[in-house]
């Protein structure tokens, strides 16, 4: 009996040193300030799937979240995995934070073109793409009527300007909504119309800097033009306030991403049409992606990249695609979901025409100074405080001492 | 009964002469060891790593050093001269305003009025909110299109459209100084109230027996009892107000295109917004030079005010 109580408490005993050696505690900073029930779900069956291993999941806001997850990795405390702007994979990379994505030939080849461009340095992809995004106007047509013209998409710049300068003249609306606030948006909405003018910012085979151009010059002219037709200000909003201005029909349209469609009072009559194209392009987007980063120096990467597969998987990524309303970020019919949200509906061409002939978000290692670059030149032609050749020739020159 | 141990004022004899004299000198340092390692840890060694860091280029990947690298690159910087020559005009503007409104408030609360305890609790709320709370209820009053500023300016017909304070270069900058006031103002209010209240009653019925007028006693007798303080309070008020941050951040972030960026905005943009240590350091080394010669010369003359007005 004795020898049976011994076995016994060394039988608990082993089982207990075995489950606390198991035990693993997952650090999962989520930026965006909220989890989401797709993700939530998946996370939860990572916990069941995994005895012993928790996963503390922490949302925070975009403001602070990636600085936060930087640091704590530069202070020897990284996080597990976050979720955060593929713009910050090569700075993480460059100084050694992070650990190389584990995406399979067979998952790569279901992301949508253009998609892993934004992950990819030197052929290597740094993070899981999570979320993507491409963008469109929005246009209300009832201010549109209301400035006695047909609601139509204006294919042109030109055309564009003409119905914003007919909603701001014949309506109490601006004509448009522009975003020129200190903020990383600011930077997203430029490169829409950069992009949608045949520019470029850094050529992706040279890494040379290629901002000063014709187009860029072109595009900073428009820019300038809009602000006469524009909402006050512009220097003092960001994207998404700009939503708000729309849904209190303070302006007659605005660059946004999908999930726009839910966010707009569904009282208004709007319209959805891709960017209308420069004189020296054709209409563009950029195309943004956000990532799950595996962290370096945990002791558990290899139970953070399985979480990450997970989560990025093909059903875990459709239910959020299709739940947060984001621009597809697999080709959901090639890995056989029949009939998924976006095919067939006018509204979500838009997103989609727009993948194959977007831009990539710019990644370099300074991505706040590259952000600094585009905000001061914005900024420049919003308050007019510099002719566009100047603006673009500093721009240029800005952008060489960021890279 | 009383026992008389008659051993005793032998045995006292010798433990006085063993016992051990510490010079008075180390029993003081002793005293004072336990401040000094709480200033070493809290102040010392953080000024002297940013003091070291700032000869680096120290960025998350690690430090090599650079020598006056830094600082030759501030010397060279014109955009960087125009942020401390801004950083000065916040400081004195929004100080200078802050004096002026905490006299008049501090007069008037000091006056014998109905009700003045509730006055003088109703000052308060600027300062006891958080700072954060109180930016945001200020950007609001500043948006064009949504904030009370604007509607109320198009309302009463004295504009036709709405105003965007915070999108302007000189409009963010002076908006920031108004709520760097209204922060900063009710402090200094209730510091010089107690100073008035210190001010002796026989003082002013001595000058009203005399004739002298209000304004008279106010000139002759009040400001020159509580001048100690306006020059104390100047001096601090000046040192939290060159080194204000949660007010521009929040407001503006620093923008315009730098239109409301001072050395400490620019110090954390550098520093932690773009992960260039070294180069933040250098920054902070020169807000802590400029602070250092600015209290000097504040000093001089603040010595020079106690002598005249006889305080110590």
């Amino acid at each position: 009996m004795k020898h049976l109580k011994t076995l016994t408490v060394g039988a608990a005993l082993l089982v207990g040193t075995a489950l606390s050696a198991q035990a693993e505690d997952l650090h999962f900073i989520m930026c965006g300030g909220e989890v989401r029930a797709a993700d939530q779900a998946v996370v939860d069956q990572f916990i069941a799937d995994n005895p012993g291993v928790t996963v503390n999941l922490e949302a925070v806001p975009w403001g602070t979240c990636q600085d936060k997850s930087l640091t704590l990795a530069a202070a020897g405390d990284p996080p597990s995995i976050s979720y955060m702007g593929s713009r910050t994979l090569q700075q993480l990379a460059a100084n050694d934070l992070i650990v190389p994505a584990q995406i399979d030939d067979a998952s790569k080849s279901t992301y949508q073109e253009g998609v892993l461009n934004t992950v990819t340095i030197k052929g290597t992809q740094w993070g899981y793409p999570h979320a993507f995004s491409t963008k469109g106007l929005y246009i209300n047509c009832d201010l549109v009527e209301e400035a006695g013209r047909t609601c139509t998409a204006p294919k042109t710049w030109d055309d564009m300007y003409d119905l914003a300068k007919a909603i701001n003249d014949n309506t109490d609306a601006a004509g448009v909504g522009l975003a020129g606030k200190d903020f990383d948006n600011t930077m997203h909405q430029f490169l829409n119309y950069l992009y949608s003018n045949g520019g470029v910012v850094i050529d992706s085979a040279t890494g040379e800097n290629k901002l000063d151009s014709q187009q860029t010059r072109e595009t900073l002219a428009f820019y300038g033009k809009l602000v006469d037709v524009a909402q006050e200000g512009p220097t003092a909003w960001e994207r998404d306030q700009l939503r708000d201005l729309f849904n209190d029909n303070k302006i007659g349209m605005y660059i946004s991403g999908p999930w726009g469609r839910g966010q707009h009072n569904e009282s208004i009559n709007q319209l959805v049409a891709p960017v209308p194209a420069g004189p020296s392009g054709e209409s563009g987007t950029i195309l943004i992606t956000d990532s799950l980063v595996v962290f370096k120096g945990t002791g558990h990467e290899d139970l953070a990249h399985k979480l990450a597969q997970a989560l990025s998987s093909g059903d875990a990524q459709y239910d959020l695609d299709s739940s947060w309303g984001l621009t597809p970020i697999l080709d959901y019919a090639s890995i056989g979901i029949e009939a998924p949200y976006y095919e067939g509906d006018a509204f979500w061409e838009v997103f989609t025409g727009g993948i194959s002939t977007g831009g990539p978000e710019p990644i370099v290692e300074d991505f706040k100074s590259l952000q600094s670059v585009f905000t001061n030149m914005v900024q420049g032609i919003i308050l007019k405080e510099d002719t566009v050749d100047n603006l673009v020739t500093i721009a240029g020159e800005e952008l060489d001492e960021a890279l | 009964m009383t026992t008389v141990d008659h051993d005793q004022p032998h045995d006292t004899e010798k433990n006085t002469q063993r016992r051990f004299v510490m010079p008075e000198g180390i029993f003081a340092w002793l005293l004072v060891a336990p401040a000094l390692i709480f200033i070493c840890i809290i102040v010392a060694w953080p000024l002297v790593e940013t003091f070291r860091l700032s000869f680096t280029d120290a960025r998350i990947a690690g430090e090599n050093y650079v020598g006056f690298e830094n600082y030759a690159d501030l010397a060279g910087d014109r955009k960087f001269h125009a942020t401390i020559w801004r950083t000065f005009y916040w400081m004195f503007l929004s100080v200078g305003l802050k004096l002026v409104l905490g006299l008049i408030g501090a007069t008037l609360l000091n006056a014998a009025v109905p009700g003045k305890a509730l006055f003088r609790v109703l000052v308060m709320p600027p300062w006891v909110i958080p700072i954060a709370i109180g930016c945001i209820g200020w950007l609001w009053l500043y948006n064009g299109y949504f904030g009370l500023l604007s509607g109320m300016a198009q309302r009463l017909g004295i504009t036709d459209g709405p105003i965007e304070f915070l999108a302007y270069k000189t409009s963010a900058f002076y908006s920031a100084i108004v709520t760097d006031v209204w922060v900063g103002t009710p402090m200094v209010t209730l510091f010089l109230l107690a100073a008035m209240q210190g001010v002796s009653r026989d003082l002013y019925e001595a000058a009203w027996v005399d004739g002298a007028s209000r304004w008279y006693r106010f000139r002759r007798i009040t400001i020159p009892q509580i001048m100690p303080v306006i020059v104390s309070m100047a001096l601090l008020s000046a040192i939290w107000t060159f080194n204000s941050f949660e007010i521009i951040w929040i407001l503006t972030e620093g923008g315009p295109r730098g239109a409301t960026t001072t050395l400490i905005v620019d110090t954390y943009k550098t520093a932690i917004g773009n992960y260039k240590f070294g180069e933040g350091a250098a920054r902070a080394v020169v807000i802590v030079i400029l602070l250092a010669l600015f209290s000097l010369i504040y000093m001089f003359f603040l010595n020079k005010v106690n002598k005249h007005y006889g305080s110590k």
